[in-house]
């Protein structure tokens, strides 16, 4: 495959969602990105932004199976990744694994913070190993598989906030946020009419092959060793223990209790070669960190309760940080 | 400017000189090469910077940095085409003009400015450094002479108190003592000499001798100092010779309260002969009284030597009092001294005809005479020594078979063993 291609591709994908969501060109972006460099997305926004719409439009546009979970706190692990049920077979009974919903190329995890810890859990393994177990046999899942998780950030009653180890393996954190007045318009007009857009399946039938064929370009995008160096110190400086080789200055001391992971710095390296492929380059610039650097970054930062008191977001931490650390 | 020299001659080497230069000068290069490393640019600087004028996206950093070997063969040729694309954007004599910044021309300035003055400043400190020990000095003036036809007694002379002067064995008095004489032999001469070529010399020689005096003494004065530190002196009213007022002197704290005492150190100051200067209107009104007691000088002895027995005590007040002098110090050895060795009071039993003699003791001891507490004593950090009154009073002679002294008994036994 060419990058001309997966140029090409990608821009469909992005005109055939468009199509449905009005508005939040940078978000389809950005979870197209993560989707093609093989992560999961963390959606988070207040209800009503079309969180669902879009996941549901994207796994249309790419033509692949979608499978929508509800999070509720009495789902069962066993209700997402399947059970074995008693099934008779010419005479005899036996054992059968019926499949629950995480076996599918797009699953929506929809208010993933509502369920308890152990039902999240459940969707851990199936997140980092792209595999299940259950009664002690593993069940690969299908190829690609791509976990869209959405959250509520205001209603917090009845919630479990989602434990770091799960949110590390997010590759991105998205915030949606309202649409503009002019977004509002059209989303009105396509919503309140008689006409309705749909989005066009864009792949072909074998789409999971082409898919990892993407993947794969997308990681022979080159990048040169200062920015790969700077990627690492902008990592570094978010930790805040100075023995792991952490650089800690005075904003990150003052509000952030653990830093980003190496998760964080891969999100990063992987999330700027598909920002420079999309935008027709082989390699990766610093503008490329820049961009993509925050939803890589957000969820992995803990801040501490000053940072809460303050209103310090994790985004502003990044922002000094990246103001702080030099590019040479 | 007094010459720096140790007890032995020695003066620092030109070596230490060039090391602390050298020293120098490399500390400022590492503190220029540590302020302006950072601004050397690097491969990744400079194509950064040709990225900024192209606006070429890191097309040349990553084409300057990447390794190519890891690396898909399509995407470097893509890469190669399109930098190649961007450099045709960049004309390095119009992006990157060379000129100077003016910080160039302010450091030129500097560096000039700093190489001048270090110039004026090892020229100024040079001679110091360079000027040659006392005895080599006094041998070059020896080889001038020499060439002198009326001068060659005077070379040898001073050639002998040259090889006298390097020789450490040789005391510090004696030493001054020959300079003091050597000095007035050239003086004489000088008075003599009709040449001025002559006169010249001989006056740089005397001048020579005065310097070879002050040293002595000035190092002769500043070890007996250290030595006598704390330690006990004694005092006592005995009529002195060749002293008229009454004069005290105070070995213990080294320092003398009479006028005669004081005057050497100013005399000192001045860079004239704190000891030996015949000039000295002090030790001629003590040779002059001890002419009058008529203690006939011995004709053999040096002249100092003459004045420093018989004045006694006028002198101790001046030099051994005021605990400089450290021939004083020594144990007495061999057979006792001759009479005339003694000073005024003293005989081979000790001290004659004292009324009262003054034992001055060591601070402790003093503090226990005050009654003063152990705390006291302590927070004044007086160390403990052992309680034993110290003089510096000579001790007798010591006879191999004279009697033992015969201890006194006990006054509560004394009934009891008669």
């Amino acid at each position: 495959m060419e990058p001309e291609q997966f140029q090409e591709t990608f821009q469909r994908l992005e005109t055939e969602v468009q199509k449905v969501i009005v508005g939040h060109g940078d978000l389809i972006r950005k979870v197209l990105i993560a989707f093609f460099a093989g992560g999961h997305v963390l959606l988070e926004g207040v209800p009503g932004l079309g969180k669902t719409l879009l996941v549901k439009s994207l796994s249309h546009a790419l033509g692949m199976s979608f499978k929508r979970i509800q999070f509720t706190p009495d789902l069962m692990p066993s209700d997402i990744v399947g059970t074995e049920v008693l099934t008779e077979n010419i005479g005899r009974r036996e054992f059968q694994f019926k499949k629950g919903p995480i076996f599918a190329h797009v699953v929506l995890a929809d208010e993933i913070n509502r369920a308890t810890p152990k039902t999240q859990s459940a969707v851990l393994e199936a997140m980092e190993e792209r595999q299940v177990t259950v009664f002690g046999e593993s069940h690969i899942l299908e190829s690609p598989f791509m976990v869209l998780a959405t959250q509520n950030p205001i209603e917090l009653e009845g919630t479990y906030p989602l434990p770091e180890a799960q949110l590390d393996r997010f590759f991105f954190k998205l915030l949606v946020t309202s649409p503009t007045p002019a977004e509002l318009r059209e989303i009105l007009k396509r919503t309140t009419g008689t006409e309705s857009d749909d989005a066009t399946k864009v792949l072909p039938e074998d789409s999971g092959k082409l898919v990892n064929e993407m993947n794969q370009l997308l990681r022979q995008v080159m990048i040169a060793p200062p920015i790969e160096d700077y990627v690492v110190r902008l990592v570094h400086a978010t930790q805040n223990d100075a023995q792991n080789g952490g650089q800690p200055n005075g904003y990150v001391k003052q509000y952030i209790r653990f830093g980003s992971s190496p998760r964080g710095a891969q999100s990063v390296i992987l999330g700027a070669k598909g920002n420079a492929l999309i935008e027709g380059r082989v390699h990766v610039s610093y503008t490329d960190v820049e961009k993509i650097i925050y939803p890589a970054l957000r969820h992995r930062l803990i801040l501490n309760f000053q940072a809460e008191a303050e209103n310090v977001t994790a985004d502003q931490v990044i922002a000094e940080v990246i103001k702080q650390v030099p590019k040479n | 400017m007094s010459p720096v020299t140790t007890d032995t001659g020695e003066r620092p080497s030109e070596l230490t000189a060039i090391l602390i230069i050298a020293g120098a000068i490399g500390c400022g290069l590492l503190a220029v090469m540590l302020r302006y490393r950072p601004l050397i640019p690097g491969v990744s600087s400079a194509a950064q910077l040709v990225d900024q004028r192209a606006g070429a996206q890191d097309h040349f950093l990553t084409m300057a940095t990447i390794e190519q070997a890891h690396c898909s063969e399509s995407f470097m040729a893509r890469l190669r085409h399109e930098t190649a694309s961007f450099g045709e954007r960049v004309e390095l004599k119009r992006d990157f003009p060379y000129k100077l910044k003016r910080s160039a021309f302010w450091s030129v300035g500097f560096s000039l400015l700093a190489v001048i003055l270090m110039h004026v400043l090892v020229s100024l400190v040079e001679p110091g450094v360079r000027s040659l020990p006392v005895h080599q000095r006094l041998r070059g003036l020896a080889e001038q002479m020499a060439q002198k036809p009326g001068l060659n007694r005077l070379a040898q002379d001073l050639k002998a108190l040259a090889a006298k002067l390097e020789d450490p064995k040789i005391p510090r008095e004696e030493k001054q003592t020959l300079a003091q004489e050597m000095e007035k032999k050239v003086v004489e001469q000088q008075k003599k000499e009709e040449q001025q070529e002559n006169r010249d010399l001989l006056s740089e020689a005397a001048s020579t001798m005065k310097g070879v005096e002050q040293e002595q003494s000035a190092s002769g004065q500043d070890q007996q100092k250290d030595q006598q530190k704390g330690s006990g002196g004694i005092q006592s009213n005995l009529p002195q010779k060749g002293q008229g007022d009454s004069k005290q002197s105070q070995g213990g704290d080294g320092e003398s309260k009479s006028d005669s005492s004081a005057q050497p150190s100013k005399d000192m100051q001045k860079g004239n002969s704190a000891q030996g200067n015949p000039k000295e209107p002090g030790q001629d009104k003590n040779q002059q009284s001890a002419d009058a007691k008529g203690n006939e000088p011995d004709p053999k002895q040096p002249r100092n030597d003459q004045s420093k027995e018989k004045t006694g005590k006028s002198e101790g007040a001046s030099k051994e009092g005021a605990g400089k002098n450290q021939a004083s110090e020594e144990p007495p050895q061999g057979a006792p001294p001759a009479e005339r060795f003694y000073k005024t009071g003293e005989g081979k039993e000790g001290i004659r005809g004292a009324r009262y003699v003054t034992v001055q003791l060591p601070e402790e001891v003093a503090a226990d005479a005050k009654g003063e507490s152990r705390a006291a004593k302590e927070s004044k950090g007086i160390r403990a020594r052992p309680q034993v009154p110290v003089s510096n009073a000579p001790l007798p002679a010591h006879v191999p078979n004279a009697p033992t002294e015969k201890q006194q008994v006990p006054i509560e036994y004394r009934g009891i063993i008669r």
